[in-house]
């Protein structure tokens, strides 16, 4: 005991004596326990009678059992707020909660997008009118329907080839699915995968460095002879080979329907059970930023009166494009094999460069085209380069320069001028000039 | 008809070879020497270190999926900022109207390409980062201090090097 005394005296620091520390501990302890019950004891007072507690007791009962069944009878309530919230806890990283599905990109925007774009110009050429025209009017909706469904449908508004009137074309109607990046599925009313351009640009002449597009991919409802719209299903997707960005293509449509006037794509009924069958490859190589290689191979049987025509289109492109330059190749091979028959072969290709100063991209183009005079489709429709003195001519045989300057004066509105030189095979020369606004809003 | 094609054609080609030669090796971004750009993801994200060409491929929606399967949610602070200005210039070769253009023209080309969500400051972008398990954004350096106060962000390597280290690319 010596050592509590001198403790509680304070003559000894405590830390020298563990055993006088227990025994404080265990005083202070014990003194704890005791005072509550002390204290109750002497607010106490007398001691009550038995029957007298039990009855308070009941007494109690009742009536918290009428609260109880009050409350039961209320409708629940929202949880209140704690009555005296503690201190808050100290901020940590793990105390942000973290959303384990990560919303989408597209949730800031709203549902349903609509870019609307259109080009209007002046065109003069030899041995015609010099006119402004109307180029297109094109309306553009796109949606994201959930994280891997997406739609977009474009309405275009442009004029007819053979008088002013302004036609109405759903160009393109998709839904597309797109589980991962190796593979997206579309279907509906397409632009195919035939070369680079078609899928690069499809009808966005302000995307376009030129005014038009290279004759050999002119859209078939306008003089051209490739099939760049269909029906079906398109699909896409990335095959997993690195650096090397290979991805792959497949589409499956009702083919072109061939005529003098006629709608080129199948939408409501194909003529024959057969489908188009495109199947190709592109390149886009990690190393070189911006270069992509590609090729593409498309089947499909013809139904045109007379012996049974096999259509088979090559096409191969090399294109680098970046933020300053623009330069585009590509060739194309349309065979048109006639069973037991000659094959007709027609090519066509262009290579185009450009090359951005600020707002300013001069740029030229050269292009060829040959196609066979006796070919047996072309009787249906034959290529036409839409100059207005050759709309109705079939144009077989087409090559020359172009040459033109696009000024961006603003962030969606291009000015582009235009001049062509065309040698065309049995038909005048052509010079053309074209000046072309196209603008987005 | 005259044909000239077969005359010009050859030549035409060979030049376009050998000028696309050029300007693959002269089209490639200038990195800039300045204050760093961290890049920054979810704490809960594993990813440690990405690639410039993988940043790229993100924030303009080429590639939608981390390894994890999350989907990349790519932030970017609003027009004017240097460090967008910056970012894009780098690792797109791209103005800011560019990038706008490039998203306009993939949804007119059916890409499914998506903008990055644009938030007004950097604390914003952080919390989104923080709230978002797949998301991906960029600060400038002095906006995040790496001490656990970002709250729920971590910085990432960017082709295998950090902020401080030297011949780290992403410099305003």
């Amino acid at each position: 005991m010596k050592p509590v005394k001198r403790a509680l005296e304070g003559t000894e620091p405590m830390r020298e004596s563990p055993l006088a520390l227990g025994w404080t501990i265990s005083t202070v302890g014990i003194l704890c326990l005791l005072f509550p019950a002390i204290a109750r004891a002497q607010d106490a007072g007398p001691v009550p009678d038995q029957s007298e507690i039990n009855r308070r007791l009941m007494e109690r009962i009742d009536q918290l059992e009428k609260e109880v069944q009050a409350l039961k009878a209320q409708p629940a309530a929202p949880a209140s707020p704690p009555s005296s919230p503690g201190p808050a806890p100290a901020p940590t990283p793990q105390t942000v909660p973290v959303v384990e599905e990560a919303p989408e990109v597209n949730e800031v925007a709203p549902r349903l997008k609509l870019n609307i774009f259109g080009d209007v110009g002046l065109q003069g050429y030899n041995g015609s009118d010099t006119t402004f025209f109307l180029g297109s009017f094109d309306l553009l909706t796109t949606a994201r329907l959930s994280d891997k469904v997406a739609v977009l449908g474009e309405l275009l508004f442009l004029p007819e080839i053979t008088d002013n009137a302004i036609g109405v074309d759903v160009e393109r109607l998709l839904l597309t699915y797109r589980p991962s990046d190796y593979f997206h599925i579309s279907i509906g009313r397409y632009h195919t995968w035939v070369g680079y351009y078609n899928t690069a640009f499809n009808r966005g002449e302000f995307f376009e460095t030129s005014t038009d597009r290279p004759f050999v991919f002119a859209f078939d409802d306008f003089g051209g002879v490739l099939p760049m719209q269909d029906v079906g299903a398109t699909a896409t997707g990335k095959i997993p080979t690195g650096k090397l960005g290979l991805n792959w293509i497949a589409e499956v449509g009702n083919g072109r329907a061939w005529g003098i006037n006629v709608e080129p794509a199948q939408n409501r009924q194909d003529s024959n059970t057969s489908k188009a069958v495109n199947l190709g490859l592109f390149m886009r190589p990690e190393k070189f930023s911006g270069l992509q290689l590609g090729f593409s191979v498309r089947h499909d049987n013809l139904s045109i009166p007379g012996p049974a025509i096999h259509e088979l289109i090559t096409a191969a492109h090399v294109v680098f494009t970046n933020t300053k330059y623009e330069i585009l190749n590509e060739v194309a091979l349309d065979q048109h094999l006639v069973a037991g028959g000659p094959i007709f072969n027609t090519t066509g290709g262009y290579t185009q460069w450009s090359r951005r100063f600020g707002n300013v991209r001069p740029y030229v183009r050269y292009q060829f085209f040959n196609a066979p005079n006796n070919d047996p489709v072309f009787v249906y429709a034959p290529p036409n380069d839409l100059a207005p003195q050759n709309y109705t001519a079939f144009v077989s045989g087409l090559s020359g320069p172009s040459a033109g300057i696009r000024y961006n004066f603003t962030a969606h509105s291009a000015l582009k001028f235009q001049y062509d030189r065309f040698y065309l095979r049995g038909l005048p020369d052509e010079n053309g000039l074209t000046g072309q606004v196209a603008f987005t809003f | 008809m005259k044909n000239p094609t077969a005359a010009f054609l050859p030549i035409v080609v060979a030049i376009a070879v050998v000028f696309m030669l050029w300007a693959v090796g002269h089209g490639r971004p200038v990195h800039a020497a300045g204050d760093p750009i961290v890049v920054i993801v979810n704490v809960s994200n594993p990813v440690e270190n990405l690639s410039l060409s993988e940043l790229k491929k993100m924030f303009l929606s080429e590639r939608s999926r981390w390894d994890t399967g999350k989907s990349v949610a790519p932030v970017i602070v609003t027009a004017g900022a240097p460090e967008r200005k910056a970012f894009l210039k780098i690792v797109f070769g791209m103005s800011d109207a560019d990038f706008s253009n490039y998203f306009m023209q993939a949804a007119f080309t059916g890409k499914s390409a998506t903008p990055p969500k644009e938030v007004n400051n950097p604390s914003a972008l952080k919390s989104f980062v923080a709230s978002s398990a797949g998301a991906i954004g960029f600060v400038k350096a002095l906006d995040f201090h790496g001490d656990g106060s970002d709250g729920g962000v971590k910085a990432v390597k960017i082709d295998g090097l950090s902020a401080a280290d030297a011949g780290y690319k992403l410099r305003m």
